[in-house]
Protein backbone atom coordinates (compact mmCIF):
# COMPACT_ATOMS: atom_id res chain seq x y z
CA UNK A 1 0.00 0.00 0.00
CA UNK A 2 2.73 2.53 -0.64
CA UNK A 3 1.32 3.24 -4.09
CA UNK A 4 -0.39 6.43 -3.03
CA UNK A 5 3.51 7.87 -1.94
CA UNK A 6 4.64 6.47 -5.63
CA UNK A 7 2.22 8.49 -7.22
CA UNK A 8 2.53 11.62 -4.83
CA UNK A 9 5.89 11.14 -6.46
CA UNK A 10 4.85 10.80 -9.90
CA UNK A 11 2.79 14.04 -9.57
CA UNK A 12 5.46 16.03 -7.72
CA UNK A 13 7.29 15.22 -10.94
CA UNK A 14 5.39 16.37 -13.32
CA UNK A 15 4.77 19.67 -11.75
CA UNK A 16 8.79 20.40 -11.30
CA UNK A 17 9.12 19.00 -15.05
CA UNK A 18 6.49 21.15 -16.82
CA UNK A 19 8.01 24.51 -14.93
CA UNK A 20 9.97 24.96 -18.18
CA UNK A 21 6.83 24.95 -20.29
CA UNK A 22 4.85 28.36 -18.59
CA UNK A 23 0.79 27.93 -19.33
CA UNK A 24 1.21 24.04 -20.90
CA UNK A 25 -1.28 21.72 -19.70
CA UNK A 26 -0.50 18.19 -18.85
CA UNK A 27 -1.58 15.46 -21.05
CA UNK A 28 0.00 12.35 -20.33
CA UNK A 29 2.96 10.59 -18.39
CA UNK A 30 4.54 7.13 -18.79
CA UNK A 31 6.07 5.68 -16.38
CA UNK A 32 8.19 2.15 -16.66
CA UNK A 33 7.06 -0.21 -13.93
CA UNK A 34 9.04 -3.26 -13.56
CA UNK A 35 7.60 -6.50 -12.74
CA UNK A 36 10.48 -6.99 -9.45
CA UNK A 37 9.37 -3.09 -8.63
CA UNK A 38 7.15 -4.25 -5.64
CA UNK A 39 4.85 -1.63 -7.03
CA UNK A 40 1.02 -3.08 -7.90
CA UNK A 41 0.19 -1.51 -11.32
CA UNK A 42 -3.70 -1.46 -10.67
CA UNK A 43 -3.34 0.36 -7.18
CA UNK A 44 -0.88 2.90 -8.51
CA UNK A 45 -3.38 4.30 -11.18
CA UNK A 46 -6.34 3.70 -8.81
CA UNK A 47 -4.28 6.33 -6.72
CA UNK A 48 -2.98 8.17 -9.29
CA UNK A 49 -6.38 9.34 -10.38
CA UNK A 50 -7.25 9.61 -6.78
CA UNK A 51 -4.65 11.90 -5.57
CA UNK A 52 -4.61 14.15 -8.82
CA UNK A 53 -8.40 14.79 -8.47
CA UNK A 54 -8.66 18.65 -7.54
CA UNK A 55 -5.10 19.70 -9.00
CA UNK A 56 -4.40 21.22 -12.23
CA UNK A 57 -2.82 17.08 -13.02
CA UNK A 58 -6.81 16.04 -12.93
CA UNK A 59 -8.05 13.77 -15.54
CA UNK A 60 -3.95 13.86 -16.81
CA UNK A 61 -3.15 10.26 -18.09
CA UNK A 62 -0.74 7.73 -16.32
CA UNK A 63 0.40 5.17 -18.87
CA UNK A 64 2.53 2.58 -17.49
CA UNK A 65 5.25 0.36 -19.19
CA UNK A 66 5.53 -2.86 -18.01
CA UNK A 67 9.19 -4.23 -18.03
CA UNK A 68 11.01 -7.35 -16.56
CA UNK A 69 13.29 -5.83 -13.77
CA UNK A 70 12.69 -3.50 -11.07
CA UNK A 71 12.56 -0.28 -13.51
CA UNK A 72 10.38 2.64 -11.36
CA UNK A 73 11.16 5.08 -13.56
CA UNK A 74 9.56 7.97 -15.45
CA UNK A 75 9.94 7.69 -19.19
CA UNK A 76 7.89 10.84 -20.82
CA UNK A 77 5.90 13.48 -20.34
CA UNK A 78 3.16 14.60 -22.79
CA UNK A 79 2.27 18.23 -22.64
CA UNK A 80 -0.65 20.14 -24.97
CA UNK A 81 0.84 24.26 -25.37
CA UNK A 82 -1.90 26.45 -25.89
CA UNK B 1 -8.99 25.11 -29.67
CA UNK B 2 -6.57 22.55 -29.81
CA UNK B 3 -2.72 23.12 -29.20
CA UNK B 4 0.44 21.63 -30.24
CA UNK B 5 1.62 18.58 -28.11
CA UNK B 6 5.47 18.49 -26.56
CA UNK B 7 6.44 15.35 -25.66
CA UNK B 8 9.40 15.71 -22.79
CA UNK B 9 11.90 12.61 -22.09
CA UNK B 10 12.04 11.94 -18.91
CA UNK B 11 14.47 9.48 -18.16
CA UNK B 12 15.01 9.55 -14.24
CA UNK B 13 13.87 7.52 -11.52
CA UNK B 14 10.14 7.77 -9.37
CA UNK B 15 11.53 8.11 -6.33
CA UNK B 16 14.63 10.06 -7.06
CA UNK B 17 14.08 12.05 -3.68
CA UNK B 18 14.44 8.82 -1.87
CA UNK B 19 17.42 7.78 -3.96
CA UNK B 20 19.37 11.06 -3.45
CA UNK B 21 19.27 10.35 0.55
CA UNK B 22 19.81 7.22 0.07
CA UNK B 23 22.96 7.83 -2.19
CA UNK B 24 24.12 10.36 0.94
CA UNK B 25 23.20 7.52 3.43
CA UNK B 26 25.47 4.81 1.51
CA UNK B 27 28.52 7.80 0.97
CA UNK B 28 28.29 8.57 4.72
CA UNK B 29 28.38 4.51 5.68
CA UNK B 30 31.37 4.26 3.12
CA UNK B 31 33.14 7.48 4.46
CA UNK B 32 32.85 5.73 8.37
CA UNK B 33 33.20 1.83 6.97
CA UNK B 34 29.93 1.18 8.13
CA UNK B 35 28.44 -1.93 6.95
CA UNK B 36 24.85 -1.10 6.60
CA UNK B 37 22.60 -4.31 5.95
CA UNK B 38 18.47 -3.47 5.50
CA UNK B 39 16.48 -6.61 7.01
CA UNK B 40 13.12 -7.21 5.67
CA UNK B 41 10.59 -10.03 5.88
CA UNK B 42 6.79 -10.85 6.22
CA UNK B 43 5.56 -9.87 9.70
CA UNK B 44 6.55 -12.41 12.72
CA UNK B 45 9.55 -14.01 10.55
CA UNK B 46 12.02 -13.45 12.95
CA UNK B 47 13.60 -10.34 12.57
CA UNK B 48 14.02 -9.03 16.03
CA UNK B 49 14.71 -12.58 16.90
CA UNK B 50 17.61 -12.94 14.79
CA UNK B 51 18.93 -9.16 15.99
CA UNK B 52 18.75 -10.38 19.59
CA UNK B 53 20.76 -14.00 19.32
CA UNK B 54 23.04 -11.44 16.98
CA UNK B 55 23.63 -8.92 19.54
CA UNK B 56 23.41 -11.53 22.49
CA UNK B 57 26.72 -13.35 20.46
CA UNK B 58 28.40 -9.61 19.75
CA UNK B 59 31.21 -8.85 22.87
CA UNK B 60 30.38 -5.86 24.61
CA UNK B 61 33.03 -3.75 22.59
CA UNK B 62 31.40 -4.32 19.12
CA UNK B 63 30.85 -0.87 17.30
CA UNK B 64 27.21 -2.05 16.45
CA UNK B 65 23.42 -0.33 16.31
CA UNK B 66 20.08 -0.58 15.79
CA UNK B 67 17.29 0.89 13.56
CA UNK B 68 13.85 -0.76 14.01
CA UNK B 69 11.17 0.01 12.12
CA UNK B 70 7.25 -0.14 13.08
CA UNK B 71 3.79 1.14 12.70
CA UNK B 72 3.51 1.17 16.35
CA UNK B 73 4.98 0.86 19.16
CA UNK B 74 9.04 0.87 20.84
CA UNK B 75 8.42 -2.91 21.83
CA UNK B 76 11.11 -3.72 19.40
CA UNK B 77 13.71 -1.44 20.47
CA UNK B 78 13.03 -2.34 24.13
CA UNK B 79 13.97 -5.81 23.29
CA UNK B 80 16.87 -5.43 21.26
CA UNK B 81 18.25 -2.21 23.91
CA UNK B 82 18.68 -5.23 26.72
CA UNK B 83 22.07 -5.91 25.10
CA UNK B 84 23.78 -2.87 25.78
CA UNK B 85 24.33 -1.52 22.07
CA UNK B 86 22.43 1.67 20.66
CA UNK B 87 18.94 1.29 19.29
CA UNK B 88 16.60 3.86 18.21
CA UNK B 89 13.04 3.16 17.46
CA UNK B 90 11.11 4.28 13.93
CA UNK B 91 7.68 4.49 14.49
CA UNK B 92 6.41 5.33 10.64
CA UNK B 93 2.75 5.89 12.11
CA UNK B 94 0.84 4.35 9.50
CA UNK B 95 3.51 3.95 6.54
CA UNK B 96 4.09 0.56 5.92
CA UNK B 97 7.82 0.41 4.86
CA UNK B 98 10.95 2.73 5.95
CA UNK B 99 12.24 5.14 3.60
CA UNK B 100 15.60 7.16 3.39
CA UNK B 101 14.44 10.25 5.44
CA UNK B 102 13.44 8.07 8.35
CA UNK B 103 16.62 6.77 8.24
CA UNK B 104 18.69 9.78 7.86
CA UNK B 105 16.13 11.82 10.68
CA UNK B 106 16.81 9.12 13.30
CA UNK B 107 20.69 8.82 12.79
CA UNK B 108 20.58 12.42 13.81
CA UNK B 109 22.81 12.88 17.05
CA UNK B 110 24.53 9.32 16.38
CA UNK B 111 28.57 9.66 16.04
CA UNK B 112 28.69 7.36 13.25
CA UNK B 113 32.43 7.68 13.80
CA UNK B 114 31.62 4.80 16.87
CA UNK B 115 30.22 2.28 14.04
CA UNK B 116 30.81 -0.24 11.67
CA UNK B 117 27.75 -2.01 11.62
CA UNK B 118 24.67 -0.83 11.20
CA UNK B 119 21.21 -3.38 11.30
CA UNK B 120 18.03 -1.62 9.83
CA UNK B 121 15.44 -3.80 10.96
CA UNK B 122 12.19 -2.83 8.32
CA UNK B 123 8.82 -2.56 9.03
CA UNK B 124 7.08 -6.27 8.87
CA UNK B 125 6.27 -6.18 4.82
CA UNK B 126 7.35 -8.45 1.83
CA UNK B 127 6.33 -5.76 -0.60
CA UNK B 128 6.64 -1.89 0.10
CA UNK B 129 10.25 -2.07 2.11
CA UNK B 130 11.44 -3.45 -1.79
CA UNK B 131 11.57 0.31 -3.65
CA UNK B 132 12.94 2.36 -1.06
CA UNK B 133 16.73 2.55 -0.50
CA UNK B 134 18.04 2.98 2.46
CA UNK B 135 21.34 3.03 1.26
CA UNK B 136 22.55 -0.66 2.70
CA UNK B 137 24.98 -2.50 1.74
CA UNK B 138 22.45 -5.47 0.94
CA UNK B 139 19.16 -6.17 1.40
CA UNK B 140 18.45 -9.57 3.45
CA UNK B 141 15.24 -10.87 3.39
CA UNK B 142 14.00 -13.13 5.93
CA UNK B 143 11.33 -16.41 5.28
CA UNK B 144 10.15 -18.06 7.88
CA UNK B 145 9.28 -22.03 7.49
CA UNK B 146 5.85 -21.98 8.41
CA UNK B 147 5.50 -19.04 5.58
CA UNK B 148 5.26 -21.93 3.01
CA UNK B 149 8.16 -22.26 0.20
CA UNK B 150 5.80 -20.00 -2.16
CA UNK B 151 6.27 -16.64 -0.77
CA UNK B 152 9.51 -15.96 -3.00
CA UNK B 153 6.86 -17.04 -6.34
CA UNK B 154 4.84 -14.46 -4.75
CA UNK B 155 6.71 -11.87 -3.98
CA UNK B 156 9.19 -11.69 -6.40
CA UNK B 157 10.38 -8.41 -5.77
CA UNK B 158 12.20 -8.72 -2.94
CA UNK B 159 13.55 -11.93 -3.51
CA UNK B 160 14.83 -9.98 -6.65
CA UNK B 161 16.70 -7.34 -4.94
CA UNK B 162 17.93 -9.23 -2.27
CA UNK B 163 21.81 -10.19 -1.48
CA UNK B 164 20.97 -13.16 1.00
CA UNK B 165 17.71 -14.80 2.17
CA UNK B 166 17.51 -16.28 5.43
CA UNK B 167 15.22 -19.37 6.48
CA UNK B 168 14.35 -19.05 9.63
CA UNK B 169 12.64 -21.33 12.34
CA UNK B 170 14.01 -24.48 10.73
CA UNK B 171 13.23 -26.30 13.84
CA UNK B 172 9.76 -26.58 12.82
CA UNK B 173 10.73 -28.07 10.10
CA UNK B 174 9.93 -31.71 10.87
CA UNK B 175 6.29 -30.11 11.76
CA UNK B 176 5.45 -28.03 9.37
CA UNK B 177 4.09 -28.99 5.49
CA UNK B 178 7.50 -26.69 4.28
CA UNK B 179 9.43 -28.35 1.18
CA UNK B 180 12.87 -26.96 2.09
CA UNK B 181 14.21 -27.81 -1.67
CA UNK B 182 11.21 -26.11 -4.16
CA UNK B 183 11.88 -22.99 -1.23
CA UNK B 184 15.62 -22.73 -2.39
CA UNK B 185 14.71 -23.49 -6.03
CA UNK B 186 11.86 -21.15 -6.01
CA UNK B 187 14.06 -18.38 -4.49
CA UNK B 188 16.69 -19.10 -7.27
CA UNK B 189 14.08 -19.03 -10.34
CA UNK B 190 14.32 -15.28 -9.40
CA UNK B 191 17.62 -14.50 -8.44
CA UNK B 192 19.73 -17.27 -9.31
CA UNK B 193 23.08 -15.85 -7.31
CA UNK B 194 20.78 -15.29 -3.68
CA UNK B 195 22.88 -16.52 -1.37
CA UNK B 196 20.69 -18.99 1.75
CA UNK B 197 21.39 -19.73 5.07
CA UNK B 198 19.22 -21.82 7.20
CA UNK B 199 18.81 -20.44 10.92
CA UNK B 200 16.55 -21.13 14.42
CA UNK B 201 16.88 -18.46 16.83
CA UNK B 202 15.01 -20.77 18.93
CA UNK B 203 17.63 -23.42 19.00
CA UNK B 204 20.84 -21.06 17.72
CA UNK B 205 21.05 -23.98 14.85
CA UNK B 206 22.67 -21.94 11.71
CA UNK B 207 23.33 -18.47 13.92
CA UNK B 208 27.17 -19.04 13.44
CA UNK B 209 27.23 -19.47 9.61
CA UNK B 210 24.91 -15.93 9.85
CA UNK B 211 28.10 -14.29 11.55
CA UNK B 212 30.47 -15.57 9.64
CA UNK B 213 28.27 -14.14 6.53
CA UNK B 214 28.45 -10.58 8.30
CA UNK B 215 32.24 -10.93 9.55
CA UNK B 216 33.16 -11.92 5.73
CA UNK B 217 31.93 -8.61 4.34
Amino acid sequence: MHEVGIANSIMEAVGTEMRPYGGARPVKVTVKVGAMSGVDRDSLSFCFEAITRGTLFEGMMLAIEDTPADELELSSLELEQP
Amino acid sequence: MSGTTTTVNLERKVLSENDRLAAELRSEFARHSIFCLNLISSPGSGKTALLERTLASFPKDKRVAVLTGDIQTDADARRLARYGFPVRQITTAGACHLDAKMIVRALEGWDLASLDTLFIENVGNLVCPTSYDLGEAAKVVLLSVPEGEEKPLKYPGIFFKSKLMVLTKVDLLPYVPFRLDDAIANARSIQPGIEILQVSNTTGAGIDDWLRWIEKR
